[in-house]
């Protein structure tokens, strides 16, 4: 190589090297301007600029710095940069709809974001710092944020006890529980009751082989296109425990084949003496009679009727056992009349108690319900149903089982299928990848697929088991907060320490009480201890509250306290021994530690204090708005018209000191009162006695409209 | 011709750093009722929902414990207590009425009570019962479904904020 190409080389060499230098010079410069450019800078800024147009610029940049904020919680896995951009989250000032988002402060809770973070709660992408990856499920991060109205599924991963302050979460795992998901399903903080579905050791005993086969094809719940659930052709709100299984014809008649045979418990008919029968057979007034007594022992607490009322067909009356409008051409008569004198004898772990009747009164109410609750049509297109075959009652046994069928109903001797359905203790974490999405046209996320999945289970598998449930919105959304809330185990100790786990609530009583209590089954309505139903008062303190008298004569003849309450206590023909067992339990154990009525010396109260009371409760305080003393006052506490026979002093001193203190969630406001005022007023309603006269006139209308939109 | 390769390939290499650097996102669509913690029917129309955030939704908690039964038409239990009232309590959603009291006013009624305001006896303090959070959320629930809608009061312009 001559000299003179060494020079051309070097010169194009020198050329190459300045461009690539300018070269390297713009992209050096690019970096700082894209640095510039990044989104949450762009947010920082904007925050500055919002916060300059704000009066209170100065509280709301105290805290601000240009760079990335972070809270970092190590034990709880928690790398939130989340404050980058939400900069006000914080500042109090910022609450109002008219703040920009994400500018906006976060509503007043329990808890400090500066201990727990955000995406505890709200999941995303804590250390990302693009809105994007942030919030959305991406390939590297598949947790996208959880839309708010399902945010209380966050709560109830670590608060396995109910919250009042998530009513979505907590309807959500009682609509799980009441429709028996746990029959089949593994889910977190809801147990296995002791009884799901009817146990059909003997239901061959009960109906007939064609009222199995409609059942089974079609629930008496039928929706229509437009998601209205039909209860018996009446449409109600009410979700149907019994869900539609997808069976063929033939599993048709096996299924009912096989259980029309099951007969393991023979009923012994009971004979209601002929004397009773031939003096009310003919008589004209035996049914309207029936269906007196039908009412007044109170069946439609717990059973509803269809009742027509001004052209318009409504369920009436409660859920807890089966709607009984057309009852009587379901079951076989001899088998009701059964049935009516002793539940626990076809099925032990019945809710319905045991009713102490009288031969006339079961010949008048079982009459009543096999001429009136009927419907002729009822099984019309149902085919005629011989005995069935061999084969047909082998392939029905191997169904009851492969269907999960005995999941929830028990048959002697036939064992369900161990974990039938998929564990879903774990549900609510699992990423979009770990589903199946199947065909079905939803996006591919954990709500989605949820929602989807419970709609119409087939829709994301072809091939699911699972039967069809039919949802209303706000009951879907609530199973899917519930669903979203079960993530398992927490990952890290300093998690696993803050989980509230739910009370025990168990109340095993013992001896004579034990008996009585469950013969009546004063669980299902009544809580002990937290034990218990809640459509009736909570019986805990009772012995405190109540006076033993009062409570004897209560138990023989209910009526109702507060006029505003439609439901109500059952007759149920108690014997004098029970109710005294009942009471003596009562007022002996069942008492608040602070409130001892014994130790209250009731002479102390004289009539001048009386009649300041009655003054205090008229005007100072105008009691009346809320209680009723005659025939005047407001609706909405107890009726006071007894007081004095019913309630103990020492419980009106403790509750006008301190409602809440004795019931949690009582209404009756805490006032300010003194101790004279509190004497007086005591006085007052020591002297308030009415003879026990059984009001027999409230109506059960209304008893289903539920919270939701009541104010309309 | 090596050389101009290499120039084009150092060329490029900005562009690839620009290319990299804005993705567009779609905005989400936002569902009004999937952003809210919870929601009420408008009392007067059922089919327009009222979407709820956090402290207003626990107001609708409370006012359905406790207030329902004289601020309401009907309650959870059937009959509301409201006709047997005079003076009528007024309905929670009456826009015409509650509009113009300001927040402080109603916090201070719910609290203290009726006759400490000068109103009727019949409504009792809430203020031993109720934390002063809670009262606070039942009048952001009151604000929600008002009827005619409640607009805030114009926020008072700070002495310090340029003219």
């Amino acid at each position: 190589m001559s000299a003179e190409e060494m020079g051309k080389v070097t010169n194009r060499t020198r050329f190459v090297f300045a461009v690539s230098s300018l070269i390297f010079l713009a992209v050096l410069a690019i970096s700082p301007l894209k640095d510039y450019g990044r989104e949450w800078k762009q947010y920082k800024r904007s925050y500055l600029r919002f916060a300059q147009g704000r009066p209170d610029t100065k509280r709301l940049t105290a805290d601000y710095s240009p760079n990335i904020d972070q809270i970092w919680l190590p034990g709880m896995n928690v790398v939130d940069r989340c404050t980058t951009c939400h900069q006000g989250i914080t500042q109090a000032t910022l609450g109002d709809k008219s703040v920009p988002q994400p500018f906006r402060a976060h509503p007043p809770i329990p808890h400090n974001v500066r201990d727990w973070g955000c995406t505890i709660c709200h999941r995303g992408q804590g250390p990302a710092t693009e809105v994007a990856e942030a919030h959305e499920s991406t390939l590297a991060w598949e947790q996208p944020a959880l839309p708010t109205h399902f945010i209380q599924a966050s709560c109830g991963t670590c608060h396995l006890a109910d919250l009042p302050q998530t009513p979505q979460l907590t309807k959500g795992r009682q609509v799980l529980a009441e429709l028996n998901c746990q029959g089949c399903h593994k889910m977190q903080g809801i147990e296995r009751p002791a009884m799901l579905g009817p146990d059909l050791s003997s239901v061959g005993t009960k109906v007939s082989r064609e009222w199995i086969y409609k059942w089974l094809k079609e629930p008496r719940t039928i929706v229509d296109k437009d998601g209205n659930v039909t209860v018996n052709g009446v449409e109600t709100e009410e979700e149907p425990r019994m869900p539609k299984f997808r069976l063929t014809e033939t599993e048709l008649r096996a299924l009912s084949g096989y259980l029309s045979l099951q007969k393991a418990k023979p009923i012994t008919p009971y004979k209601i003496p002929p004397g009773v029968v031939a003096a009310w057979s003919k008589n004209p007034e035996l049914i309207s009679q029936g269906e007196l007594r039908f009412r007044q022992m109170f069946c439609s607490t717990c059973h509803s009727l269809a009742v027509t009322r001004a052209g318009e067909t409504k369920l009436i009356g409660g859920d807890i056992g089966p709607e009984l409008t057309k009852v009587g051409s379901k079951v076989n008569s001899d088998w009701l009349v059964t049935w009516l004198r002793d539940p626990e004898s076809y099925l032990p772990h019945t809710r319905m108690p045991r009713y102490g009747w009288s031969d006339e009164d079961l010949y008048k109410v079982s009459q009543y319900i096999t001429t009136k609750l009927v419907d002729s049509d009822l099984l019309t297109n149902i085919p005629k149903l011989d005995p069935p075959a061999d084969e047909e009652v082998q392939l029905g046994r191997r169904l009851f089982t492969e269907k999960g069928c005995a999941s929830c109903h028990v048959i002697e001797g036939l064992n369900p299928q161990k974990d039938f359905g998929p564990d879903l203790t774990a549900l609510g974490g699992k990423n979009a990848s770990e589903l199946e999405f199947g065909a079905a046209k939803i996006q591919h996320n954990l709500v989605s697929y949820i929602q989807a999945k419970l709609q119409d289970p087939v829709s994301v598998n072809p091939a699911a088991r699972m039967p069809q449930y039919d949802w209303n919105q706000a009951d879907l959304d609530a199973v899917t907060a519930a669903l979203l809330s079960m993530k398992g185990a927490p990952p890290t100790s300093a998690l696993q320490n803050l989980v509230v786990p739910r009370k025990d609530t168990a109340f095993h009583p013992t001896g004579s009480f034990a008996e009585v209590y469950e013969r009546y089954k004063c669980y299902t309505c009544h809580k002990f201890n937290g034990y218990g139903g809640d459509l009736a008062p909570d019986l805990t303190y009772e012995g405190s509250r109540a006076q033993r008298q009062w409570i004897v004569e209560f138990l023989k003849n209910p009526q109702t306290l507060r006029p505003t309450l439609i439901l109500r206590m059952p007759q149920l023909n108690m014997s004098d021994k029970d109710a005294s067992t009942l009471a003596d339990y009562l007022s002996m154990v069942m008492q608040h530690p602070a409130v001892n009525p014994a130790a209250l010396d009731t002479k102390q109260f004289t009539p001048a204090m009386a009649s300041l009371g009655k003054q205090l409760y008229e005007v100072k305080y105008q009691c009346q708005s809320c209680h009723t003393i005659g025939s005047s006052g407001g609706y909405v506490g107890p009726n006071l018209n007894n007081a004095g026979a019913w309630l103990t002093p020492a419980w009106i001193e403790a509750w006008l000191k301190n409602p809440q203190a004795l019931v949690p969630d009582s209404i009756e406001p805490r006032r300010n009162f003194t101790d004279e005022e509190i004497k007086a007023l005591t006085a007052y309603l020591m002297t308030l006695r009415a003879g026990i006269k059984p009001q027999k006139t409230a109506s059960i209308s209304g008893a289903r409209s539920s919270a939701q939109g009541a104010g309309r | 011709m090596r050389t101009r390769n290499l120039t084009f390939a150092l060329a490029l290499l900005p562009l690839a750093f620009v290319s990299g650097c804005r993705k567009q996102t779609a905005g989400a669509k936002a569902d009004p009722l999937l952003a809210a913690y919870d929601s009420e029917p408008d009392w007067a129309d059922s089919t327009k929902i009222v979407p709820l955030g956090y402290q207003e939704a626990q107001g609708k908690r409370i006012f359905y414990q406790y207030c329902v039964w004289c601020h309401a038409d009907s309650t959870p239990a059937g009959p509301s207590n409201r006709s047997n009232l005079k003076p009528v309590p007024p309905l929670l959603n009456d826009g015409a009425t509650l509009n113009t009291e300001s927040d402080e006013y109603l916090q201070n009624i719910i609290t203290l009570g009726g006759s400490a305001m000068g109103k009727s006896a019949m409504m009792p303090p809430y203020g031993r019962t109720l934390s002063a959070g809670e009262i606070r959320s039942v009048i952001a629930f009151t604000r929600a479904i008002a009827q005619p809608p409640y607009q805030p009061p114009g926020r008072p312009g700070s002495q310090y904020s340029a003219k």
